[in-house]
């Protein structure tokens, strides 16, 4: 994630989109010979500096709604502007009198693509407090001692940095699930659901004493710690919610002796067998509760979850300890009996929380599955976070904790809530779907195209969590009629992007960002507007896509096939003639990309868990274009005496003895010694005076490391090893094997490696595409 | 027996013998607070030095408490009843029951008998039955053996002092005695009152008793050193007295520890000895009604040959007749002689009852003897044939055939109360244990052995007197014959000389190890509860008995709390403090955890008490109005259902969620209300199965549930008692609950419900001669094979009730066993063989059959059926049939036994209350028609297992005059003389109270004397008595005998009775008051004496 001081610098710029078509292909057949869908990169809410917070309600269009922006035509002496979508002419209203050509309201200057209005009076002002954010915990007590300590730990620092406004409340589950109502005084008192059975919305605010409507409970009654005492943040909400939920101020002691006194779950296990632990009715309880909590208020439901759902609705495997969890091969045969049945239920639940507007957030932390290809559904519609770590003592989930609770500065994670994404497009312009952590919220319309990518079949979606790194992909088409539009050839093109969120100090806030575009005129337009890192990041979130989507769909081949027809369209060669091939710079990564992307772990999924898989398309999908593009094709970064630091190849020939080695592949951070540094590192060089460069040497990779670590979420796994070690792997897996064991002899040069493996380098691998690319069409 | 089981290896604590029961008598009394004042109050029966007793003056009421004979009271504490201190402290267990004979007859035997002490001609063996033999024949036979009957007074029976007049008449030689006495009284009975109770053959010197110090099981009261201690918890505190404001106990000050001491007579046993009447059998008509001792024991054999019946004038009957013989054995009474219209209230056998105490010998002679009265009070003396008190038979002589007893229109059942308490006098019941091999068993029929198997072969073989089959006897436990065909250990081995002994059941007895004793209890904490003050009261009564719980790892303890959700509370001690667990879902229930919710008491105690304390608070301000009865007891059961255990449930209202949820089926609550329902006695059928279902489930894991209904409303107890009644538990039902006035009543019946003598999953089967089996079970309990009756849990109070049919002929010369043998658990972990052998003659004659019938017993049997058909058919045909039974049964007697062909109303003596019981049963609250729908489900409920005992007087309560109580001169009783219901009897200056084992009444006639007033109940006017009207004891004679008398009736019924206030001039109280006097004419039923004319034109037109 980039400070904000560099964010012009980058492609993102103060708009925070990025195409893969700068210009567009003008029509439907144009745009499938381009092979690279038209798609969009947003992030919704990507901080700026330039940003405009424009402290009052935005205009719209009286027909098609879209927002007042530098695009419209002004007619300031009319005192009209002119829609650029529907070409709507609007008065503007009493208090725009003043504005001139020389006096602009900020959304009318063209350096502000994107303005934020901060809306006022969204809720009336009392109301304010009342959408601070609520903080559900649910904490998995399957789990050893020792883990449950870390667990224990985290959250209670975790309470400790909460806003002293946020809403807390606690579950615990085992085989059961404990509701701890953390507002009853005068003993711990727990509401206890049973673990195998599933448990509706309704049934649960009835349980808890929460209905409304049910009328069963008139009101909190019994409890006279909750109900009278304070002024109550939730009110309005349902009855009695506020016994579960409480300001982080009120029921940091009251939670934290509670988890002192929380034990390991009590519940016998059978030998031979999984403990119980009912993860599914644990959510499904823990979203009906927070279904009671007044609408609109942003929640996240935190989940820390130790093991694999065994009980109830959502598990993921039988209780034997002798059947293993499913792996891609059951998934591919078919034979994960509970696979398509907890996907569904997390479905389901994953409905309810959009519904409600809340998130679901999972941090799993286990040495076997835990069921996120399951859940995986509910975390990306309500755009929750994920973490995959092995321990809850590891830094990968307490640093990763720790930072979601950060509230400004620049290791906020900015999370919001409750957003709202809708899209206005010029006319020809129809959209397809976005992959991304979103829920379509069917809103039909003229712009909805008929087939569909992701959350499609509408203009507008709901994210339930937001964050500023958070980034959508929205694939675009276009309808062919253009040319015999009667309004007249408009060579430009334009998007209106409109997100409403709530800030994480609970202001309503609007993102207005409008982007023009041209249309391409032939085929030079097209690539010189070709950005080949969103093509990239787009063409792995749609081959991921299409591998969940598609029975028998086969990644690699349909990568290749697209890479040859791209390189066939734009390439320049001569036909079937391999050496004349060249590719434009515009395209001249763009191989390499796919290259990796065929090795990566998104489409070979076969030495990952299904979690595993699931976990990085989640991120995948959510993440920054950069930080995606160091998913498929990670960056190395090369350290030696005799140069600076720079970029190396992402290639076994980068490694040499005296040299070190930093690899970012997002998930984890490599820093690999190469043979004759480590050998002099254990020798101690470092701590001799005399060795000062060698102990900067080695520090240097520490500290950029470290960069890394401290701006990602999740923090990555930091793994620093030495050449010829166990650790190596992570390394090696990612380099190109340009040498292997095969041809050692001539490719070994001194101090280098080989990496074992038939897989073909990317020498081959351009080599075959140059021949078929030629010889195409 | 106590000693005997202290040298046994691994000896359980000595509880489970009866004289545990002293303890459980210590728990009865629950309010601490009130010991001092308690022991103040009862100095005046302490003090007296040991020997003075014999003194015929009035016993200080407060000696009673102990159940024992109030003048004696010293003696007999010097005495320990059971502690035989004679004896050996530490004899085994078969060396016990050594023969008496080798003891110097014991120095009450001698006078009554008058009988030299070495009998003559008597079996050496069994010198017990001695001093009866010579009785009757040898002496004096006219008036009849004056002491083998209560004497002529009527209260002879009831003390030492009472009989001393009458008797030194009848007294012949009194010489033996004189040695003995120590008394003034020369006639006076035995200063060792107690020794004599072990049916006179405990000889031992006193003085040597007193120092004996009491054997390790002893009641620590019994012992002679520590009566002062002691005794004021048992007698309890005087009821009222305590209600001092400033009182500790908060709202409890006023709960009266009322003993329940229900078998303990007060009096001390009689001197005689448990004698069998004269051989001519007579009525025992005793001069005045309450002493009317009805007792027409003949044996069979005696002259029944040609019996002339003779009818007597009942007048003649009542007016102090002299004891001298009655013309004929075969006494049969004569009423109304002419017609209705003529019919004198006169003529009418009145109600009586004796209050005497009665010893009784359970075989003599190697015949059955008949029983006592099942409401006296009698000490028993078990020689071969069990106690009346484990099993009566409606019959006293078995029909051999079918045909014999189907003549007769009587019944031949068997009432069974394997658990009962014995008389704190009586011995204690052996505990025998076989070791492994497990008790000797026939091998056919698995009877166990027993007083009448037969042995032969030199002892190597025995008959079974159950099947008949011939078994070899183990080698280890075959023994040599003497001349008189006995083993020669027969008197060294309980089980073959005594009618019940407990077997110690080895492992192969048992399917799991012994249960804990656990303990669960779930309060209601709805709105109604806590508002109504019931959660509270049930909180505090938790809080009071957990004290009195077994201490010790194996008695485990829960509490739950529910309204429309159940609250478990976790009470692991580790704890800072007790949290709740809540199961919201009350569809469908689980527990809430596996561990940490049922926990040992020893664990928790500081927790529980914190807990009990805050939960009325906690719900203070609850709203919710429903409650999930059914769902929570579900909940509580999933939670104990690995060990089972005793649920103990406390609601408040109609359950109205979650499983077993009920609905108000009467809108009214009444079940007259003509609306719709035209089957009225459906509202006393369980709504549907749902509970039953349930209860099943309960039953199988050997879960009981008691409920206690603290309600104001209607709760369909016809659904809820389903619960209780299949597992083996018990209905509390307190309408209208007042917190104030029944908290000390919920208090008491909890302590009494977990300190009574019980055991746990419980076996129960009924083994009969051949010829005869079990046609079917009734009680409390779960049938999941026909043949055996398994309970969840069995205590003191439930009885069972056991039809039986015939298969075969039975032969007269080889008499008829009935062999009750119950395998349980005790509260301590350990399993048992209960077993009880009854030997009864068979008669082939009808004429003899009508002097056997035991009227106690078969009463109580037809109520309990007319009380199982209320459910099932309409009032009006239950009524009916009632009525036949009793005019069938009394038209077979004049049909084919009496011969006097005359238009009067012949009854057998032994029937003579069959008219008046019937008539009270038709006006019961039971079976009126225009009661609340749940009390009479209750009462339906309450009857199922309702020992014999308490079955009169629930039918008949029992009323006294209190106004008056310190100006007669009660020799022997401290329960004046109970007058009979009818309202003549009632005078308007005149306060009165009525019993009936559950509530008491107390009826204020208009215009009592003020003085009177101030004494009793310190106010000035009638007019300030009011509903909630409390009972204190000020410092006056009359109030302190009011208190005392209170406290003796709740000792004997074993039940804190709920008082009520009844003033002349308030209609509704006063109406409930009248509605127990079953003599008068009522909107309900005839008079007595128009029912009884019905009765006999009934007969009279059968006839023609």
């Amino acid at each position: 994630m980039a400070a904000p001081e560099l964010a012009q610098t980058e492609p993102e710029g103060i708009e925070g989109v990025r195409m893969t078509w700068l210009n567009w292909p003008r029509s439907k057949v144009e745009a499938s010979k381009c092979v690279i869908p038209i798609a969009t990169s947003i992030q919704p809410i990507r901080p700026h500096v330039d940003l405009q917070i424009l402290p009052y309600a935005p205009l719209r269009c009286k027909t098609c709604s879209a927002v007042l922006n530098p695009f419209c035509r002004v007619d300031f002496t009319a005192m009209i502007w002119i829609c650029p979508f529907c070409f709507q002419r609007n008065h503007f209203p009493q208090h725009y009198n003043s504005i001139s050509q020389t006096n602009l309201p900020a959304e009318l200057y063209p350096n502000f693509p994107s303005v934020e209005y901060l809306i006022p009076n969204y809720q009336n002002s009392q109301n304010f407090n009342q959408s601070s954010p609520i903080y559900l915990f649910i904490l998995d007590t399957c789990m050893i001692e020792e883990e449950l300590e870390f667990a224990k730990s985290s959250l209670k620092r975790a309470l400790g940095m909460l806003p002293e406004n946020a809403m807390v409340g606690f579950i615990s589950y085992g085989t059961q699930v404990q509701v701890h109502e953390l507002g009853f005084s005068e003993m711990s008192k727990v509401y206890v659901f049973r673990g195998s059975k599933d448990i509706s919305k309704d049934q649960v605010l009835e349980q808890l004493g929460l209905s409304v409507s049910g009328g069963r409970r008139p009101g909190p009654g019994m409890h006279k710690g909750g109900g009278g005492g304070g002024p109550s943040p939730v009110a309005g909400a349902g009855p009695g919610i506020n016994r579960f939920l409480l300001p982080a101020s009120e029921c940091e002691y009251t939670l934290d002796s509670l988890l002192d006194e929380l034990s390991t779950d009590q519940w016998p296990i059978a030998p031979g067998n999984r403990a119980l632990r009912c993860t599914g009715v644990a959510l499904s309880v823990g979203s009906g509760l927070l279904s009671a909590s007044m609408a609109g208020t942003g929640a996240r439901i935190i989940l820390l979850v130790g093991g694999p759902c065994t009980e109830g609705p959502g598990s993921i495997v039988s209780k034997d300890l002798s059947d293993p969890v499913r792996s891609h091969k059951d998934l591919d045969k078919d034979a994960a009996p509970f696979f398509k049945k907890a996907v569904h239920f997390y479905d389901e639940l994953g409905k309810q929380l959009v519904n409600q507007g809340h998130v679901l957030d999972v941090f799993a932390s286990a040495l076997d599955q835990v069921g996120i290809a399951e859940m995986k559904v509910a975390i990306e519609k309500t755009g929750g976070l994920v973490v995959l770590s092995e321990s809850f003592g590891h830094s990968v989930f307490k640093d990763s904790f720790k930072r979601i609770f950060e509230v400004g500065g620049e290791q906020s994670l900015g999370l919001a809530f409750n957003g709202t994404l809708e899209i206005n497009c010029s006319k020809d312009i129809k959209v397809q779907g976005i992959i991304g952590p979103c829920t379509s919220l069917e809103k039909k319309g003229p712009s909805v195209a008929s087939t569909v990518i992701g959350q499609g079949n509408t203009t507008a979606w709901k994210m339930c969590g937001l964050d500023k790194s958070t980034c959508l992909t929205i694939f675009f088409d276009v309808s062919s009629s253009e040319k015999s539009d009667p309004a007249g050839p408009s060579s430009q093109l334009y998007l209106q992007f409109l997100t409403s969120y709530q800030s994480s100090d609970g202001q309503m806030r609007l993102r207005v960002t409008t982007v023009t575009r041209r249309w391409a005129v032939g085929s030079e337009d097209l690539v010189q507007g070709f950005d080949q890192e969103v093509a990239a990041v787009i063409m792995a979130r749609l081959a991921s896509y299409k591998m969940e989507m598609e029975e028998g769909f086969d990644a690699t081949r349909w990568l290749d096939r697209n890479l040859i027809r791209l390189c066939s369209k734009f390439g320049d060669y001569h036909k079937d003639d391999p050496a004349s091939f060249t590719l434009n710079s515009f395209f001249s990564l763009f191989p390499q990309f796919m290259f990796n992307l065929r090795r990566s772990q998104f489409v070979q999924v076969f030495n990952n868990s299904p979690d595993e898989t699931a976990y990085f398309r989640i991120l995948l999908n959510r993440e920054t274009i950069s930080n995606a593009v160091v998913m498929i094709q990670p960056s190395l970064i090369s350290y030696g005496f005799d140069s600076l630091p720079g970029p190396a190849l992402l290639d076994v020939q980068s490694i040499a003895a005296d040299r070190i080695l930093l690899l970012d592949s997002y998930f984890s951070v490599v820093i690999f010694h190469g043979m004759t540094i480590a050998q002099w590192r254990n020798m101690g060089y470092q701590n001799q005076p005399e060795n000062q460069g060698f102990a900067m040497l080695l520090q240097a990779p520490q500290e950029d490391s470290q960069l890394i670590i401290r701006d990602r979420f999740p923090v990555p796994r930091l793994v620093v090893c030495d050449q010829h070690g166990s650790q190596a792997r992570f390394l090696l897996a990612k380099l190109n094997p340009s040498a292997t064991y095969s041809n050692a002899q001539d490719m070994m040069h001194p101090g280098s490696d080989v990496i074992f493996t038939d897989d073909v380098s990317l020498q081959v691998f351009i080599e075959h595409l140059q021949r078929l690319a030629v010889q195409a069409s | 027996m106590a000693t005997p089981r202290g040298p046994r290896p691994g000896a359980f604590p000595p509880n489970h013998n009866p004289n545990a029961l002293a303890n459980n008598l210590q728990n009865l009394q629950i309010n601490l607070s009130n010991r001092q004042e308690l022991s103040n109050a009862s100095s005046g029966g302490q003090q007296p030095p040991p020997f003075a007793t014999g003194q015929p003056c009035p016993p200080p009421s407060d000696a009673f408490q102990r159940g024992f004979a109030p003048p004696v009271a010293p003696g007999q504490s010097t005495l320990p009843p059971d502690a035989m201190p004679a004896r050996p402290a530490g004899p085994t267990p078969v060396s016990q029951p050594l023969p008496f004979a080798s003891r110097p007859p014991p120095p009450g035997v001698l006078p009554m008998g008058s009988a030299p002490p070495v009998a003559p001609g008597q079996s050496t063996l069994r010198p017990d039955a001695m001093p009866a033999r010579p009785t009757g024949p040898t002496l004096e036979s006219q008036p009849p053996s004056f002491a083998s009957r209560p004497p002529p007074s009527g209260v002879l029976p009831s003390s030492i002092g009472g009989p001393a007049a009458p008797r030194p008449g009848p007294l012949g030689p009194p010489t033996p005695l004189q040695m003995f006495s120590n008394g003034p009284a020369g006639n006076g009975p035995p200063a060792f009152a107690p020794g004599m109770m072990q049916s006179g053959s405990r000889p031992p010197p006193p003085v040597s008793n007193l120092q004996r110090p009491p054997p390790p099981t002893m009641l620590s009261s019994q012992a002679p050193s520590q009566p002062l201690k002691t005794r004021p918890g048992f007698g309890g505190p005087p009821t009222f007295v305590s209600s001092s404001v400033g009182q500790p106990g908060p709202p409890f000050s006023t709960l009266p520890r009322g003993p329940m001491f229900p078998g303990s007579s007060n009096m001390p046993p009689p001197p005689g000895p448990l004698t069998p009447p004269p051989v001519q059998g007579t009525v025992q008509s005793s001069g005045h009604l309450h002493g009317m001792q009805s007792w027409p024991q003949q044996l069979p054999q005696v002259g029944l040959s040609s019996p002339t019946h003779g009818a007597m004038q009942l007048q003649q009957l009542m007016s102090g007749m002299p004891p001298g013989p009655p013309p004929f054995p075969n006494q049969s009474m004569a009423m109304g002689q002419t017609d209705p219209s003529q019919i004198d209230a006169n003529h009418i056998p009145p109600y009586s009852s004796s209050s005497a105490v009665i010893q009784h010998e359970t075989h003599m002679d190697n015949h059955a003897n008949p029983p006592p009265p099942a409401t006296s009070t009698y000490i028993v003396k078990d020689n071969g044939n069990c106690s009346p008190r484990y099993m009566r038979c409606t019959l006293n002589q078995v029909p051999c055939t079918v045909d014999i007893l189907s003549k007769s229109k009587m019944q031949l059942a068997l009432l069974v109360q394997p658990l009962a308490l014995p008389h704190p006098s009586e011995e204690p019941i052996h505990v025998v244990d076989f070791g492994e091999s497990g008790p000797v068993r026939c091998s056919r029929c698995k009877g166990y052995i027993n007083p009448f198997m037969k042995f032969i072969d030199q002892g190597k073989r025995f008959i079974c007197n159950l099947c008949g089959f011939t078994g070899e006897v183990p080698h280890e436990y075959q023994c040599n014959l003497g001349p008189d065909g006995r083993r020669r250990d027969a008197d060294e081995r309980p089980e073959l000389c005594r009618g019940t002994v407990e077997f110690i059941a080895p492992e192969e007895y048992m399917v799991r190890d012994p249960m804990p004793a656990v303990f669960f209890f779930l309060v209601d904490v709805s709105m109604h509860a806590i508002q109504t003050g019931a959660t509270a009261a049930a909180c505090s009564a938790i809080s009071q008995v957990i004290p009195n719980l077994p201490e010790g790892p194996r008695t485990m303890v829960a509490i739950a709390t529910f309204d429309s959700t159940i609250h478990f509370y976790k009470l692991k001690c580790a704890q800072q403090q007790p949290s709740i667990l809540i199961v919201p879902d009350v569809q469908d229930v689980y527990t809430p955890l596996t561990s940490d919710i049922v926990v040992q008491l020893d664990e928790c105690r500081e927790h529980l008490e914190i807990l009990l304390d805050s939960i009325p608070g906690m719900f203070q301000d609850n709203r919710t109005t429903d409650s999930a009865f059914g769902a929570a007891a579900k909940a509580a059961f999933l939670a104990i259902k690995s060990t089972g255990g005793k649920l103990l449930v406390f609601q408040s209202i109609l359950p109205s969620i979650g499983i077993g949820s009920l609905f108000a089926r009467d809108a009214e609550g009444r079940s007259n209300t003509p609306a719709g329902e035209k089957e009225p006695h459906k509202l006393l059928q369980p709504v549907d199965k749902t509970l039953q279902t349930m209860a099943d489930e309960f039953a199988e894991y050997q879960v009981c549930v008691d409920l206690f209904i603290t309600t104001q409303t209607y709760v369909d107890v016809a659904s809820l008692s389903v619960v209780p009644r299949t597992t083996g538990g018990q209905v509390y039902y307190y309408y209208p609950f007042s917190a104030l006035s029944d908290l000390a009543k919920l208090s008491n019946d909890l302590r009494w419900n977990v300190t009574r003598p019980q055991g746990f999953e419980a076996v129960m089967r009924l083994r009969c001669s051949e010829g005869i089996q079990v046609q079917e079970y009734s009680g409390n309990y779960n049938n999941r094979n026909p043949a055996d009756v398994d309970f969840p849990a069995i205590d003191c109070d439930k009885t069972i009730m056991v039809s039986l049919k015939y298969n075969d002929k039975l032969r007269e010369e080889s008499g008829c066993s009935f062999q009750c043998a119950l395998l349980y658990t005790t509260i301590y972990g350990q399993r048992r063989i209960r077993v009880s052998t009854l030997f009864l003659p068979c008669t082939n004659n009808l004429t003899s059959l009508f002097v056997a019938p035991d009227l106690d017993t078969l009463f109580s049997c037809i109520l309990k059926q007319a009380a199982k058909e209320m459910t099932s058919a309409p009032l009006s045909r239950v009524k009916d049939k009632a009525t036949k039974v009793c005019i069938n049964i009394l038209h077979s007697y004049s049909m084919f036994c009496a011969t006097k062909s005359s238009s009067a109303l012949l009854m057998p003596e032994a029937l003579k209350f069959l008219p008046l019981y019937t008539l009270a049963l038709l006006k019961s609250h039971g079976l009126s028609s225009d009661g609340r729908i749940d009390e009479r489900s209750f009462w339906l409920n309450y009857v199922s297992p309702l020992p014999t005992p308490s079955v009169i007087p629930l039918i008949y309560p029992r009323m006294i005059v209190i106004h008056d109580l310190d100006e007669k001169e009660l020799e022997d009783s401290i329960i004046p003389a109970i007058i009979p219901l009818s309202s003549i009897h009632i005078s308007d200056e005149g306060i009165y109270l009525l019993e009936n084992g559950i509530d008491c009444l107390v009826y204020v006639g208009a215009s009592v004397q003020q003085n009177v007033l101030t004494r009793l109940f310190g106010i000035s006017s009638v007019e300030e008595i009011s509903n909630q009207f409390m009972l204190q004891q000020y410092d006056n004679q009359l109030s302190k005998k009011l208190n005392d008398v209170l406290n003796e009736i709740r000792r004997q019924r074993c039940s804190y009775l709920r008082l009520k206030f009844c003033k002349k001039g308030d209609s509704s109280a006063e109406a409930m008051f009248l509605s127990n006097m079953v003599e008068d004419r009522m909107p309900s039923g005839a008079a007595y004496a128009d029912f009884v004319a019905l009765i006999r034109s009934e007969i009279r037109k059968k006839k023609a």
